[in-house]
């Protein structure tokens, strides 16, 4: 056994040669462990059928009202998806016609899906959309589709589609040339002014992609309010006597805004009652009485909730489910949140079980194969965002704890509940967050840890107080109350997004249940890599590796440290003006032609007001964001530039300049095939660099509590927070500050040079937004937490801090003491977001190699879990290079 | 026309690749030799509205481009021609 250290960093000890497994291994139950073979199977296919029917009623109703024209193609679509149920299943219904199904939507954008050769695609290329594909890597294993084979061929590098569908296909990305919202948006966007500044900001990937065609809705909190309190009859009713009061009256939109919400709740009727046609089916074909009676129970269940409201815990689920999977058939979309699922459900769960309809295990075998049904979803988009930035996550993260409308404690039994079947049915969705608040119990706070201590990866512990000063300064000027901040919900990974409180009437009983009441909360500029800007404002707006200019010349020599602030700020503020508007651009004609009906219909308070989303129907709209990436290695260069440059004079810009262009004398990371800084190797020249590489990595670290990088650190984010403030959405509301890496950390790292503070050209960033360098944070835990808190969180929409930590370093209920402490620790220090890899770094390097003996191993990147052997190599080696905390 | 267990009423896909009888629960491939339960799965290619015009592409109704695979089970316009 290879010694630790020259696998990962270690801090503390260097563990014994045993590799240490999870103490605690738990069982799902034989029905949901069948399932998950059965997932473990499943590759990754898209099917035509949505797309075709979708397109086919557009096309049949040109000149009609967009928004009815919409409504009408969703309706068609929905009614013509097949129905899919697989053996054992209690909860049924998917996107489309396969386990893990999703479809291209082309009336987002279609070039991407094209052949390399197509002109389509060649366009696509030429304006830097589809940059970042390039510096994307697929894990080989799992469920990915990476390359053709016998029928079935690869589309963006993981979908499997039959090739019978294959012409149908581009024929159906061909009608949308020129019509799709990245096509509409593009023809706009040329308009704004600096608009070249854009596409060089594309190519060189310092910014990762366009919203507003690519995932236009997401990072969002699901509200299923309405379904579950009136059914979809019920909201039918609501808009048919809408329609009636709005018609002939002025702001006549309100009158088409409930004409097509009633369209496409018929759609979705239709939706429901061919599934229970499809269990009746399944039903008259069954010999086994107890899977019969499941077929028959699953059709009885479908027609009801097609009309009426869910009668008990299981219906809710149910309904629950219909609903989400609804609205991630209307949008390509990653992070739709079920929020806190666990208060939602709560009612309905403490009636049947207090009747005795439903005991603990009939719970848990539902819990489990709610997390198998949420396991399955896919998103179809480009290889770029699904691979670069999503490492094939959907983040659907569910919270547990926060607090209730008066401010007491949220926890219940069934969140309980919901914690012990994310151990026993480990799977990355949906994925658990802890919204920690001082008034949680800590029988509740055990049970976290314990789950946490398990080795999935979640729960992540999110600090509810933070996360209500953010909203509260956010959104205050909308109406926001202290009471209803506390209704808020992680909405994706990590956006923090707005929710309400909503008075569901069970038995004659009121109970408030949180849901969201905004839409997506992370749209607009993503991904800036920091180091990057840095880059450029060295090279004076070049990026070095493309040779291309990117930024006008500064005009200046950066004879001094303010001088470099400020090409850095100057720089920085260009990217984010130019990117601000062309995606306001993007994300106007996603509103115009491509309107959120179905998440429109469940968002408070789009029915009310018979307006959508995308004409500010929801309670709450201050949802653009600004997100960053890399923001440790930019201030550890710029740490080492003040001391070595301007501080020690021990070496000028243009020494630096040198020895980044020649990578300190090493290899590049992709001629090696590792993007991990510990596996790098030395070149014929290395020597000549030896002595400011050294240098470099011996200037101050941030992680360490070292007051000197620390600074800078401060004031990068003070200033970075209230910029963000400056730039407007297209809503006219101000934009608020995001900083989460979720896997951009690889396709950034990747196409930037060696930097400053001693990183090596193509390596992976450090993940996260304060999590540090992997190695460099040499002072423990504690250290790590001042430096990481020394900016007040609460004025961005997150942060994000990843650590690893070794299985024996939290061993017994004695160590689950002392893990929760160390929670508790960076919570109250100011923390936003802390999640942890309980592992044996060994064992993922084994992993590495023998991958089909992990298929279920799952590791924690950034605000998401997923299956090792299905991300990239770059992500890997990043996450097996992290320091390692053998004691805390 | 070759027929395979894609085309058939008891055929659940799994993936592009795979799927399970719905029959008798066996795992098949979407290419498996149909067994002597097969019976036809409604798909525009067994619709008296689909006109083939290449080997993956059509037009239903004479105006709407369809493909020969797209399952109609939903569909309120299908017709057999020659259901088995």
């Amino acid at each position: 056994m290879e010694e630790a250290s020259s696998v990962y960093n270690v801090y503390g000890k260097q563990p014994d040669s045993v590799v240490r497994e999870p103490e605690i291994k738990k069982s799902a139950t034989p029905r949901a462990e069948a399932l998950r073979e059965l997932y473990f199977t499943a590759k990754s296919s898209a099917s035509m059928e949505f797309p075709y029917w979708y397109t086919r009623r557009w096309e049949e109703l040109d000149g009609e009202i967009p928004i009815i024209r919409r409504a009408e193609a969703l309706k068609e679509a929905f009614s013509h998806l097949s129905p899919v149920i697989y053996p054992g299943e209690l909860l049924v219904m998917g996107k489309a016609a396969y386990l893990r199904g999703s479809y291209p939507m082309p009336w987002l954008s279609e070039a991407y899906f094209m052949a390399s050769e197509d002109k389509m695609y060649k366009e696509a290329v030429e304006s830097g959309k589809l940059s970042a594909d390039g510096y994307t890597t697929w894990g080989q294993g799992g469920g990915n589709v990476t390359r053709s084979e016998g029928n079935v061929v690869s589309i963006a590098g993981k979908f499997g589609v039959r090739k019978e569908e294959v012409p149908a296909m581009l024929q159906i990305a061909r009608y949308w040339k020129d019509k799709s919202v990245d096509d509409i948006g593009h023809k706009y966007e040329m308009m704004v002014p600096g608009y070249p500044v854009k596409e060089a900001l594309m190519r060189s990937v310092i910014c990762m992609f366009d919203s507003g065609y690519t995932l236009p809705q997401g990072r969002e909190v699901m509200n299923y309010y309405y379904p579950l309190q009136y059914g979809l009859g019920g909201m039918m009713t609501y808009c048919e006597e809408m329609m009636s009061e709005s018609a002939g009256i002025p702001e006549m939109d309100r009158l088409y805004y409930y004409k097509a919400t009633h369209l496409t709740l018929q759609g979705l009727q239709r939706w429901f009652l061919n599934y229970e046609k499809e269990a009746r089916f399944m039903a008259s074909l069954e010999t086994d009485a107890q899977q019969k009676k499941e077929y028959l129970g699953i059709a009885d269940r479908m027609a009801w909730l097609a009309e009426k409201p869910p009668r008990d815990f299981y219906d809710a689920l149910q309904m629950v489910w219909s609903c989400h999977v609804a609205v991630l058939n209307e949008d390509a979309i990653s992070g739709l949140s079920p929020g806190r699922l666990g208060q939602v459900l709560y009612p309905f769960w403490k009636r049947d079980t207090e009747k005795g309809l439903l005991n603990r295990e009939q719970s848990m075998e539902l819990l489990e194969c709610m997390r198998i049904k949420f396991t399955e979803i896919d998103c179809f988009a480009s290889m770029g965002v699904v691979g670069g930035v999503l490492s094939g996550n959907t983040f659907n993260n569910l919270c547990l704890g926060g607090l209730k409308k008066d401010g007491s404690h949220a926890a219940n039994e069934l969140e309980m509940l919901i914690l012990e079947s994310g151990m026993s049915c480990a799977t990355p969705q949906p994925t658990l967050s802890v919204l920690y608040d001082e008034k949680l119990p800590e029988e509740f706070l055990m049970k976290a840890v314990e789950c946490t201590k398990i080795g999935t990866g979640y729960p992540a512990w999110i600090n509810n107080q933070v996360a209500m000063a953010f909203l509260m300064d956010n959104y205050g000027h909308e109406g926001m109350t202290l009471e209803e901040a506390r209704a808020w919900s992680i909405g994706g990974c990590l956006e923090t997004s707005p929710g309400s409180w909503m008075p569901l009437e069970l038995d004659g009983e009121v109970y408030w249940i949180p849901g969201g009441s905004a839409p997506a909360t992370s749209v607009g500029v993503h991904f800036i890599s920091l180091p990057k800007i840095l880059e450029t404002v060295l090279f004076d707006g070049m990026d070095m590796r493309t040779g291309q200019r990117v930024f006008e010349p500064l005009g200046q020599k950066l004879e001094t440290w303010e001088n470099l602030w400020e090409g850095l700020k100057r720089y920085f503020s260009k990217a984010v003006e130019v990117l601000t508007y062309c995606n306001n651009i993007q994300h106007d004609a996603w509103r115009k032609i491509s309107p959120s009906l179905v998440n429109s219909m469940l968002k408070p308070d789009c029915l009310a007001q018979g307006k959508d989303i995308g004409q500010k129907g929801c309670r709450y709209n201050t949802t653009f964001n600004i997100e960053i990436c890399g923001a440790a290695n930019m201030v550890n260069s710029l740490a080492a530039l003040k001391r070595n440059v301007f501080d020690n004079k021990e070496y000028t810009l243009d020494d630096y300049r040198d020895a980044i262009l020649a990578n300190f004398g090493y290899k590049t990371a992709g001629e090696i095939g590792s993007f991990s800084l510990i596996d790098q190797q030395p070149a014929e020249k290395h020597l000549e660099y030896s002595r400011i590489l050294k240098s470099s990595r011996e200037a101050p670290k941030f992680g360490n509590d070292d007051h000197y990088v620390d600074s800078i650190f401060r004031e990068w984010e003070e200033w970075f927070c209230d910029m963000c403030h400056n730039y407007t959405s297209l809503y006219n509301e101000p934009m608020y500050a995001c900083q989460i890496s979720v896997s951009t950390h690889a396709p950034m790292g990747a196409v930037t040079l060696a930097g400053a503070d001693g990183r090596l050209a193509g390596t992976t960033f450090a993940d996260g937004s304060v999590s540090a360098y992997p190695g460099t944070d040499k002072n423990g835990p504690y250290a790590l937490f001042n430096s990481a808190t020394c900016w007040d969180h609460s004025k961005s929409q997150n942060s994000q801090l990843n650590m690893k930590i070794h299985p024996s370093a939290i061993k017994g209920r004695d160590g689950s003491r002392k893990f929760l402490e160390l929670i508790r620790a960076y919570l109250r220090k100011g923390g936003f977001h802390v999640q942890f890899n309980i592992v044996d770094s060994r064992m993922l390097k084994k992993a590495q190699a023998e991958p089909d003996q992990y298929r279920g191993l799952m590791v924690r990147v950034a605000g998401f879990t997923q299956y090792w052997v299905e991300l990239g190599k770059a992500i890997q080696d990043e996450v097996i290079a992290r320091t390692e905390y053998e004691e805390v | 026309m070759n027929l395979s267990c894609k085309d058939c009423l008891f055929f659940l896909a799994v993936d592009a690749f795979k799927g399970i009888c719905k029959r008798d629960k066996a795992r098949i491939t979407q290419e498996s030799e149909p067994c002597s339960h097969f019976e036809k799965a409604p798909r525009c290619k067994f619709c008296r509205h689909y006109q083939s015009q290449t080997e993956f592409t059509g037009l239903c109704m004479g105006i709407r481009a369809a493909w020969p695979d797209l399952p109609a089970a939903n569909c309120d316009d299908f017709q057999w021609i020659g259901k088995n």
